[in-house]
């Protein structure tokens, strides 16, 4: 034992002879002392003079934190990051994010308060304090009540406060600094911890790459990969032809598809006569179109339809399309010329949609009433 | 009914005598201190064994995928679904011992609350497994239930039901956890300063993080003691309200019923309390807790069981009530078909054990006799599992369509995780009273007569 | 430990303006309530409805709480358990206020017009529940036990008094147990008759319960209100301190959070599966300015309450018990109206007729209470708990 004292110690037997005890010690006046029983006993933070525990407000804030966090990520999930219609619902359902947002609540609110409880309030783990392993300790820890007024209180002087404790009835004893506690160092830093720390870390990796990497494409786990059917566009032993996919039957059209009847070797305005435009100019359409444009028709039609290809003479720049005749072209032309194509502009039925054909159509339309504006559109 | 009366002008006193503080510390961790009973290894080898036929059936279903299993369209939801449910119910009733008891001021709760907690965690494990393995392939399933950036821009879906169901699961499991060992602190120490060997001493001391019985650290102890319990409550509550909703959110008649939040709690904690009771009736035989564990305490959970029983009862009357009175075919339809379909004999399993076999508890001789309330639980434990049965097949298994009804048998290898969720329940409990205080030692030792001061402070407050 | 007579104030006179504002509402309330029903029957019958289903609360969740204390063994609430008795005296005040409705039934029930019901096939598949003979057995029979049961509880706690006989705690123990099996079905059946049937295409199997849960809360309430403030008059006995009023106060707390549990989860179920045999009901509550109420209800019902209570010093706070405890007992009208009045008018509606009611049922709350009060004990001196009630600490 070295010569430090840490405290001036008293056993009680009965929750009475404590309660009494703790009051006197601080009616005497000291402020460093603390009081150890078995199990909590009622009236004793009174009795100390011990102030209501802030533990509540971290509770709170921690609840409030895991709830808007969580509502808020749970709502930029579902309507910003990652839109998806659920059982027809608006994006942001908000009754749904009620159950994770609770969970979430209640998880971080407790968590936090233990957390804050072990290492803020009582400053725990701690096995090395002066009062472990003493007669005094094993006394606490079963059926006895003790009252410690440490060697730093100001108004602590060894005799007197063990005259002190004596009159109150108690077992007095006085409790040292160990060696060990004097000479302690935190051995978090010593390199064999770390190498420790790096060599877990390494195996852990290893471990989890070969896992997720390797193992879960070895059998069993890929037995899905190998199933008897035909995967598409691949050999196939049962059919005649060798073929795996098989031939739609004559005439089938698919889902959403409006075969176009006529040729690129029919006469434009003649075909266009016979098409009309089913979209109206709205300005929804207006963007699509416009959109579209720029994206297909803008490289060799130029920004504005003059013909003034952005491709620096790498092919033959197309003709305007202000002129009176594409200008007097109905609709359908247009729509007509984008489908099947035209001297050297190839077909693009197959890059753009019906839909967005007709958008261009009245994109181009907006693009040469540009450059012919009515005095009534100045109005 | 007795003759005696009670003299209701004085406390029911929690434990039988007036035991010393050292004496209770003895008896609590005699099971710990000694070298095992006989019967208790005799029990680990039994339950050891039902375990080992779980890891097999486990085994033989990761080999082979969920086909092993009986279900299949219609009744795509089967054993695993079941398992889950009963077992997440089980797991309700020690958070509910520890916290609603605890907030309810009820003081009997402390001899049994920490075993309760005990059984809570290892429910929840072995209801864990069966959502984890009924997804198939487990080990891909993190994907789509943990909201994690990813390399594909896709995050979870935090409008499902089964989403919900991982957070809340997961949540109380840690929740419980962290209450359970934060109870364990003072004991772990008490532990720590009996230890006779270096080993023991060292371990101990970890777990007790240096815990020294402070009253400046009980004092916040209690206060966070108080919190958990505020928020352990509500959230007993939802965990099982979150499962009901698994069923409930959907349009399936059967399912889809206003009253399965608060019939599932109810239903949890009846069949909660009735396995806490099995196990109870056990370890107070077993370890000699005869005046920790009286026979108030048991009167009592038998009480809550006859309470909680009728209230499933209620729920199973006015879903069939409000199935007539909705006037929507398809729902009555699958009430008719539940109680008189063929799978009759489940649904009257169910009643039968869950609402009238219980009823036998209004008689004071049966709710005070070991053996009776002993039976009568095993029968709630039945009649729970069934219940769940009830509510996931045989809604399923004749739908809107008839021409796509069908039947559910369960095959060798359904019963085989069942019997080894059984034996992973069990080896766990055999091995927490072998090796944790079965009872809270800090906290009986507060409620024997005359642990506290007969006169107050000046107006404190006392958790 | 001194005696408990020594402790327990014989005082029982409410304080005359108390109760001259009693005798002042249920006059102003009967004229009130005469006009309407004069001027427009069909608005009337709909906020008698309220009146009505509010009293019952009262008096049936009185009648729940002084079974409540004896199945549970509580203490804390003993010596404040003539409030709960003298609360359940309302429930002939109920009966009286039923009377008209029942005379008006097809102003307020769809399902009694017979040739409504030919002609709707889902009312003639309940007709066999839903007719006014049964109905009105239904009724009788409820009603009757209820007041059975209200008479036995108080004739055992009455004759206590007296005798100081711990036979008649024994009694009500055994009839408190017969009684809450009882009560669950029959305020279930209660909300059923008279609440959930004004919209008879409706149907949600948790209804009861939510039904019972601001019954639980509205009793409640208005016991916590008369106990904090008449003691704080220095009614009941010496030494009220703040673990009685805390005991209040987390009752209240704990139960308005499962009232926000069993209404979120009706809610939850229904717009999740979005039925259009269910979620017309809330759809009606969501419209034409509607979903103001239903706003205000979350809010007031739930989260100012809640945070009112929240911390452990307020709950102890007599100023914020009295404040909280009344805004539960207005929500609560505030809860049946949501309930009731949108099958009257698609708008919410206010002027005197919804006035007339809740000045009526507060004024007969206030006047049973001060002429019970009058009569009979204040505190219930014989009973063998009440010293352990007395010295509760938490």
């Amino acid at each position: 034992m070295a010569n430090t004292l840490y405290a001036v110690t008293a056993l009680f037997k009965t929750p009475n002879e404590i309660i009494a005890a703790a009051h006197a010690v601080r009616e005497a006046g000291y402020t460093k002392f603390d009081v150890h029983t078995p199990y909590p006993v009622h009236g004793m933070d009174s009795a100390m003079g011990l102030k209501e525990t802030k533990l509540g407000f971290v509770t709170l804030a921690a609840g409030i934190l895991g709830a808007v966090g969580m509502i808020s990520f749970a709502s930029w999930v579902a309507s910003v990051d990652y839109p998806q219609v659920i059982g027809g619902k608006p994006y942001w359902s908000w009754p749904a994010f009620v159950p994770v947002t609770y969970e979430i609540a209640v998880l971080s609110a407790v968590l936090l308060t233990v957390g804050a409880m072990i290492t803020f309030f009582l400053k725990f783990p701690n096995n090395s304090h002066p009062l472990h392993d003493t007669r005094y300790m094993k006394a606490v820890s079963s059926d006895t009540f003790g009252v410690a007024i440490q060697a730093d209180d100001p108004k602590f002087n060894e005799q007197e406060v063990k005259a002190f404790l004596k009159k109150l009835g108690g077992d007095v004893e006085s409790i040292y600094y160990t060696e060990e506690f004097l000479n302690f160092k935190p051995q978090m830093f010593e390199p064999k911890f770390i190498l420790l720390l790096v060599g877990v870390a390494l195996v852990a990796a290893g471990g989890g790459y070969l896992t997720w990497n390797k193992l879960l494409f070895m059998p069993p786990y890929n037995w899905m990969m190998q199933q008897p059917r035909v995967n598409a566009q691949s050999k196939s032993e049962f059919f005649a032809d060798g073929f795996g996919m098989r031939m739609p039957v004559e005439g089938t059209v698919a889902r959403g598809f409006i075969p176009y009847p006529y040729k690129a070797t029919d006469r434009a305005d003649s075909v266009g006569a016979l098409l009309v435009n089913p979209l109206l100019p709205t300005k929804k359409v207006l963007e699509r179109g416009k959109q579209k444009y720029f994206t297909f028709c803008s490289p060799c039609h130029g920004n504005f339809g003059n013909g003034d290809s952005r491709l620096q003479g790498q092919f033959p720049n197309p003709p305007t399309l202000h002129s009176d005749k594409v200008r007097q072209w109905p609709d359908g032309a247009i729509f007509h010329v984008i489908t099947v194509g035209q001297n050297v502009m190839p077909s693009y039925q197959y890059q753009i949609t019906r839909e967005e054909r007709w958008s261009i159509v009245h994109y181009v339309r907006t693009l040469q009433r540009a450059l012919n504006a009515k005095e009534s559109d100045l109005q | 009914m007795s003759a005696t009366v009670i003299d209701y002008s004085k406390e029911i006193p929690v434990v039988e005598g007036v035991p010393s503080a050292a004496s209770l510390d003895a008896a609590i961790s005699k099971p710990i201190d000694e070298f095992p009973h006989r019967n208790w290894l005799i029990g680990l080898g039994i339950t050891g064994t039902m375990l080992l036929i779980g890891a097999v059936s486990l085994g033989w279903l990761l080999w082979k995928g969920v086909g092993v299993w009986g279900i299949n369209q219609p009744v795509a939801w089967g054993f695993d679904v079941v398992n889950f449910v009963f077992w997440v119910g089980i797991g309700h009733a020690g958070t509910l011992i520890s916290a609603i008891l605890f907030l309810l001021r009820q003081k009997w709760r402390t001899g049994i609350a920490r075993f309760a907690e005990a059984m809570t965690l290892f429910a929840v494990l072995c209801a864990v497994q069966f959502v984890l393995f009924h997804t198939g392939r487990p080990w891909i399933a993190a994907v789509w239930l943990l909201p994690y950036p990813n390399q594909h821009g896709v995050w979870v879906n935090f409008t499902s039901p089964l989403m919900w169901d991982v957070f809340a699961v997961s949540t109380y499991f840690t929740v419980s956890a962290v209450f359970w060992y934060v109870g364990l602190i003072p004991d772990f120490a008490t532990l720590r300063d009996r230890a006779t060997t270096t080993i023991k001493k060292t371990i101990y001391s970890i777990l007790s993080l240096g815990w020294r019985f402070s009253n400046r650290h009980w004092q916040h102890y209690e206060r966070a003691y108080l919190i958990m319990a505020g928020f352990a409550t509500p959230l007993v509550l939802s965990v099982h309200t979150i499962v009901s909703f698994d069923f409930a959110v959907s349009v399936l008649p059967g399912w889809h019923t206003t009253i399965f939040p608060p019939y599932f709690v109810a239903g949890a904690i009846f069949s909660g309390f009735a396995m806490v009771q099995n196990v109870l009736i056990i370890t107070r035989k077993a370890f000699h807790f005869e005046h920790l564990i009286t026979m108030d305490t048991i009167e009592k959970m038998n009480k809550i069981m006859l309470v909680t029983g009728m209230m499933v009862g209620y729920a199973y009357s006015m879903e069939f009530f409000t199935a007539w009175y909705s006037g929507n075919q398809t729902e009555l339809f699958v009430f008719v078909n539940r109680a008189f379909g063929p799978y009759w004999w489940a649904y009257w399993i169910m009643f039968t054990c869950n609402v009238f076999s219980p009823q036998l508890f209004w008689f004071k001789k049966i709710r005070r006799s070991l053996l009776a309330s002993f039976i009568l639980s095993i029968f709630v434990n039945i009649g729970m599992w069934f219940e769940r049965f009830v509510i996931v097949v045989t809604s399923l298994h004749r739908d809107f369509l008839p021409s796509s009804w069908g039947m559910f048998v369960p095959t060798v290898w359904d019963f085989g995780l069942l019997i080894g969720s059984f034996g992973l329940f069990f080896t766990c409990v055999l091995l927490f009273i072998k090796f944790l205080p079965a009872i809270a030692m800090s906290e009986i030792k507060a409620v024997v007569p005359g642990a506290q001061p007969t006169h107050h402070g000046n107006g404190a407050h006392h958790g | 430990m001194s005696t408990i007579e020594s402790i327990i104030i014989p005082k029982k006179e409410l304080p005359s303006n108390f109760v001259k504002t009693g005798w002042g509402l249920v006059i102003v309330g009967v004229v009130l309530a005469g006009i309407s029903y004069a001027t427009d029957s069909h608005r009337a019958v709909f906020n008698n409805l309220i009146g009505f289903a509010f009293l019952t609360s009262v008096a049936v969740g009185a009648l729940f709480f002084i079974a409540l204390e004896y199945i549970a063994g509580a203490v804390w609430s003993t010596p404040f358990r003539r409030v709960t008795e003298f609360l359940a005296s309302l429930l002939p005040m109920a009966v009286i206020l039923a009377i008209p409705l029942l005379m008006n039934m097809h102003e307020l029930f769809h399902w009694s017009h017979k040739e409504a019901v030919e002609a709707d096939p889902i009312l003639k598949h309940k007709e066999p529940y839903l007719n006014e003979q049964f109905f009105i057995i239904r009724f009788v029979v409820v009603f009757g036990a209820w007041m059975l049961f209200y008479y036995l509880f108080r004739r055992n706690s009455f004759k206590q008094d007296v005798d100081k006989d711990q036979r008649h705690t024994k009694n009500n123990i055994t009839l408190s147990a017969i009684f809450i099996p009882f009560f669950a079905i029959s305020i279930s059946l209660f909300a059923i008759d008279w609440l959930m049937s004004v919209e008879p295409h409706w149907f949600s199997t948790i209804f009861g319960i939510y039904y019972f849960t601001g019954t639980a809360i509205c009793a409640l309430a208005v016991a916590t209100f008369l106990v904090v403030s008449l003691s704080e008059k220095g009614y009941f006995f010496k030494g009220i301190n703040e673990n009685h009023y805390y005991s209040f106060g987390a009752l209240l707390f704990g139960l308005l959070s499962f009232w926000a549990y069993i209404a979120f989860s009706q809610f939850m179920l229904i717009w999740y599966a979005n039925l259009p045999e269910e979620n017309f009901w809330f759809i009606a509550r969501w419209k034409n300015g509607w979903e103001y109420i239903s706003i205000a209800m979350v809010l007031l019902h739930f989260w100012v309450p809640y945070f009112m209570l929240l911390s452990r010093p307020s709950k102890m706070d007599v100023g914020n018990l009295k404040r909280s405890s009344l805004l539960l007992v207005f929500v609560h009208f505030l809860d049946l109206y949501w309930l009731v009045m949108p099958t009257y008018n698609q708008a919410p509606v206010f002027g005197f007729f919804e006035l007339a009611f809740p000045l009526l049922t507060v004024g007969l709350i206030i006047v049973v209470f001060s002429v019970q009060a009058k009569k009979y004990n204040m505190v219930p001196v014989g009973d063998p708990k009440l010293q352990r009630g007395i010295d509760f600490h938490l």
